[in-house]
């Protein structure tokens, strides 16, 4: 019987239909690949964002350091593939390495309080960013560490490194396509079984009292830092993925703070702590990001390269949300469905305080 | 490689004037309301700016640009503090940090928009200048820097011990709430503390327009290293953050004796998170710890 | 009827404040236990040293025998020690079933297996506690006799055997005093013991077997509530030297 009425809502079917369109796109050619290019951006973004959330959401805990874990997974896996190991295998042991690095500086850092921690992590970032750009430098005169180099090249410092391309770039893409699709509806559905799951009361039960929830045998030390290594961990295997897109990385692009800002805004502004929240931060961005990136203003004699605009309106949005409506987009359309019930459903809809 | 010791540490002296500028705005702020300003990265670039345009494009001398620049960051401060910060000063404070990070953003790709990313400085007569003093160079830049920095901190003090706002502030730094019982109004002063610390942000950006290059990312090194400081001097103690203004230019300046020139931002930042969890009540209260035993 | 809770010279530092001075203490199985003292005495401080959230300068606090004065929160629930707050604290943007849900999953219960639904267990406790009905309301709309029943009952679904209950009167009016007073009594008779800390003697006094009074942090007397209000000790620390003397405070308190 549910079943049934299930299917009668439009809404299942507007999905389905909208992942058989995603599934269509790269064999459409449509805007000479461009838009796959644009698909595959947005569902590693979106990963990205949920991934966050997790932490940043549920448990509350928010972190301007993330692009750590992203950096982490790219460069493990570059290193690694320039040792001859099979790039798909290394995005488990990036996600891995991620996620390990998590623990190391989050246990000491998650004791620290809200804001603290979030300092926290910009200089846990900015460190890690410094670190890897100089390691090279660093090792190059100690016996032990420097058998890590290959070519004087461990890290690359600031000219990054690179990854051998493949012969068939075109099939290789639409691969990755399909992959990071895959990849990001696995993350979905992590994290909605991590929102639906003991685990996840825990985190929101941390997130609204953390004081109550220790006393009533929330294990807050443990659930923060395994949504801490778990959040690394699915960033940590994006970075892998842009790795293996990319084929090329430094340290400015993937440990950068804009990266972490990045991170931090499109879960914020979709919605912070929900399931479709990062989705809708991460369209959001993308689309923005790519409509304005390019254009250029001009006012008078006033030539205004628009490349930071997006910043500039994330900025402005941000600013907003947490003025006007801390739950983001998602909470714009809650209070749209609560307003139009309300003008429909007559005498029964009734604002309950 | 020979490094002149007494040069570097007598540099350092100097740098520390000018990292305690900064970080006193901070460290006002947050003693006053709580809340950690992101924007503070924001007001310091802006500072810079400003005394860019003032010396470079108006022609004005170095010494009048501070002189204009603070009165007109004090009153943006107060500005922002009333139609912006007040709103979310009931809420966790996650959120003021959100907002002001925000603000930071916006405020940011301002510069970019309208200076572009190229990196700016500011030459004046004074930037190549040294004298000797007991065989030690010193850059006169840097010394002039210092003396504005350091009258400006005198100025706050004064203000701060013998004015009534003065008092209220740190009356409401103290306690909010029994600040409000005795007749302070409390809204007045936050406003008051929040312009003065993006002014002292603005002064702080203004003179270090005049020794380091910058572009509109300037803020961000800077800002973590007044964190470092606010912290590490005891959060909201104003002779606290002198003493880690002292402690962290010191720091740096010997860093170089075993590490590479290039991390040494890196030593603010570790320190930072270290004193976080290791330290929270910064050195003065490990003095006060060590006062009572 | 063993001792479950047993305070040796507790002693809580704050830098220089002794909070807390040698306090001595048994908890008996079973038992209504009172803990009383003007404000600054001490109570929630001693609470507080029992669960964890504050460790304890030196002494020890044994549970069925088993030191606990160096665990932490949660580690004393699983054990069977819960607490509720002074200022409630619920989680605000959860609804009121979910609230107790926290503390089915979290607490003794689950750790032992004797809760194997959380949702279930959650609906039982808030029948049990006459909150069913406003089972999905978001706490943060609850009113405070609500929120203060619902401190309650999250800490019961962590099936607790000693239940910390601080000050859960305090705000409420005497008939909603009655009816926590009465739920308090129905948890003794179905085998919870309790400790209280408060301050409105008509409930403490009045629901008690055993009271402790606390005074700048020592224990200034113990025993039955009769013994406790009319002792000089207990009166002069409440109401001063010049109370003490005349048998003014005990018809105050009988009142």
């Amino acid at each position: 019987m549910q079943v049934q009425e299930a299917l009668r809502s439009w809404r299942p079917w507007v999905g389905l239909l909208f992942v058989l369109f995603l599934l269509w796109v790269p064999s459409s050619g449509i805007a000479g690949g461009y838009l796959q290019t644009l698909c595959f951006l947005t569902f590693l973004y979106v990963t990205l964002s949920t991934g966050w959330n997790i932490l940043g959401g549920y448990a509350g805990q928010t972190s301007f350091g993330h692009a750590t874990f992203y950096g982490l997974g790219a460069y493990s896996t570059a290193i690694l593939v320039l040792r001859g190991v099979p790039p798909l295998m290394t995005m488990p042991l990036a996600g891995l390495i991620a996620a390990l690095y998590a623990l190391l500086w989050g246990y000491p850092c998650l004791r620290l309080r809200g804001q603290y921690f979030a300092i926290a992590t910009i200089g846990v970032g900015e460190a890690t960013r410094l670190l890897m750009l100089n390691l090279d430098d660093l090792i190059k005169n100690n016996t032990w560490l420097n058998g890590f180099l290959q070519d004087g090249v461990l890290t690359g410092g600031a000219t990054g490194l690179m990854l051998p391309t493949p012969e068939n770039i075109s099939s290789y893409a639409v691969g990755f396509y399909y992959g990071a699709m895959g990849l990001m509806f696995a993350a979905l559905l992590a994290s909605w079984w991590v929102k639906n799951s003991k685990f996840g009361l825990g985190l929101f039960a941390i997130n609204m009292d953390i004081d109550a929830a220790e006393t009533i045998g929330v294990n807050t030390v443990y659930y923060k830092n395994l949504a801490l290594m778990l959040s690394a961990f699915m960033v940590g295997i994006c970075g892998s993925v842009y790795a293996q897109y990319m084929f090329y990385i430094d340290p400015q692009t993937v440990f950068g703070f804009p990266m972490s800002i990045a991170m931090v805004l499109m879960p914020t502004i979709g919605g912070i702590g929900t399931l479709a929240g990062p989705i809708l931060g991460a369209v959001v961005y993308i689309v923005v990001q790519d409509r304005i990136l390019t254009a250029n203003l001009e006012i008078g004699t006033l030539k205004l390269s628009l490349s930071s605009m997006h910043l500039l309106l994330y900025g402005g949005l941000l600013v907003l949300i947490i003025l006007f409506e801390p739950k983001g987009i998602v909470g714009l359309q809650q209070r749209l469905a609560r307003w139009w019930k309300r003008r429909t459903g007559g005498v029964m809809a009734r604002k309950t305080t | 490689m020979t490094i002149d010791i007494p040069a570097l540490l007598v540099s350092a002296m100097l740098l520390a004037g000018l990292y305690a500028t900064m970080s006193f705005g901070l460290a006002l702020i947050y003693g006053v309301m709580k809340i950690v300003n992101l924007a503070h990265a924001g007001a310091m670039m802006w500072g810079a700016y400003a005394a860019f345009f003032f010396i470079v494009h108006l022609g004005f001398s170095p010494f009048l640009a501070p002189l204009i620049i603070v009165p007109l960051f004090f009153f943006l401060g107060i500005l922002m503090q009333r139609f912006i910060v007040r709103r979310v000063m009931n809420a966790p404070p996650i959120a003021s940090l959100l907002l002001l990070f925000g603000i930071w953003l916006i405020m940011q790709n301002i510069a970019y928009l309208v200076f572009s990313g190229d990196t700016r400085a500011i030459t004046t007569p004074y930037t190549m200048m040294t004298f000797q003093m007991f065989g030690i160079a010193i850059s006169v830049n840097r010394l002039l820097v210092f003396c504005v920095g350091i009258l400006a901190l005198f100025l706050l003090q004064q203000f701060l011990g013998r004015t009534y706002m003065g008092k209220a502030i740190r009356a409401t730094a103290q306690d909010g709430d029994a600040s409000k019982l005795v007749g302070i109004n409390t809204e007045r002063v936050m406003e008051i503390a929040f312009g003065l610390g993006i002014a002292l942000a603005g002064l702080a950006g203004s003179l270090m327009a005049l020794i380091f290059a910058f572009d509109p990312d300037f803020g961000r090194s800077h800002l973590l290293k007044s964190f470092c400081i606010v912290v590490l001097g005891g959060l909201g103690s104003f002779v606290g953050v002198a003493l880690g203004a002292l402690f962290l230019a010191i720091a740096e300046a010997l860093s170089v004796l075993w590490i590479m020139p290039a991390m040494q931002d890196f030593v603010s930042f570790a320190l930072l998170v270290i004193v976080l969890i290791v330290m929270p009540g910064g050195m003065m209260g490990l003095l006060e710890k060590l006062k009572k035993s | 009827m063993g001792v479950l809770i047993q305070g040796d010279n507790v002693c809580k530092n704050f830098g220089g404040l002794r909070a807390i001075n040698k306090v001595s203490f048994e908890v008996k199985e079973g038992e209504i236990f009172g803990l009383i003292g003007p404000n600054g005495a001490g109570k929630t401080t001693l609470f507080r040293c029992i669960t964890g959230v504050y460790p304890a300068t030196s002494g020890k606090i044994l549970f069925n025998g088993k030191d606990i004065t160096r665990l932490m929160p949660h580690e004393t629930c699983v054990l069977g020690i819960t607490n509720t707050h002074q200022v409630v604290k619920p989680f605000p943007d959860m609804t009121v079933l979910d609230n107790v849900r926290v503390g089915a999953f979290f607490g003794r219960g689950w750790v032992q297996h004797k809760v194997k639904d959380a949702a279930k267990e959650a609906m039982r406790v808030l029948e049990f506690t006459g909150l069913a009905h406003r089972a999905s309301s978001l706490a943060r709309n609850l009113t405070l006799p609500d929120r203060k029943r619902l401190e309650v009952a999250r800490a019961l679904a962590t099936r607790p055997q000693v239940l910390l209950l601080d000050e859960v009167v305090a705000g409420l009016n005497p008939t909603e005093t009655d009816m926590m007073i009465a739920l308090i009594r129905q948890l003794r008779d179905n085998g919870i013991t309790i400790v209280m800390v408060e301050h409105v003697m008509r409930a403490v006094l009045g629901v008690s077997d055993r009271v402790m009074v606390l005074s700048f942090g020592e224990k200034i007397a113990e025993g039955t509530p009769k013994e406790v209000y009319t002792n000089p000790e207990v009166i002069e620390a409440y109401l001063g030297k010049s109370y003490a003397a005349g048998g003014a405070a005990s018809q105050q308190i009988n009142a």
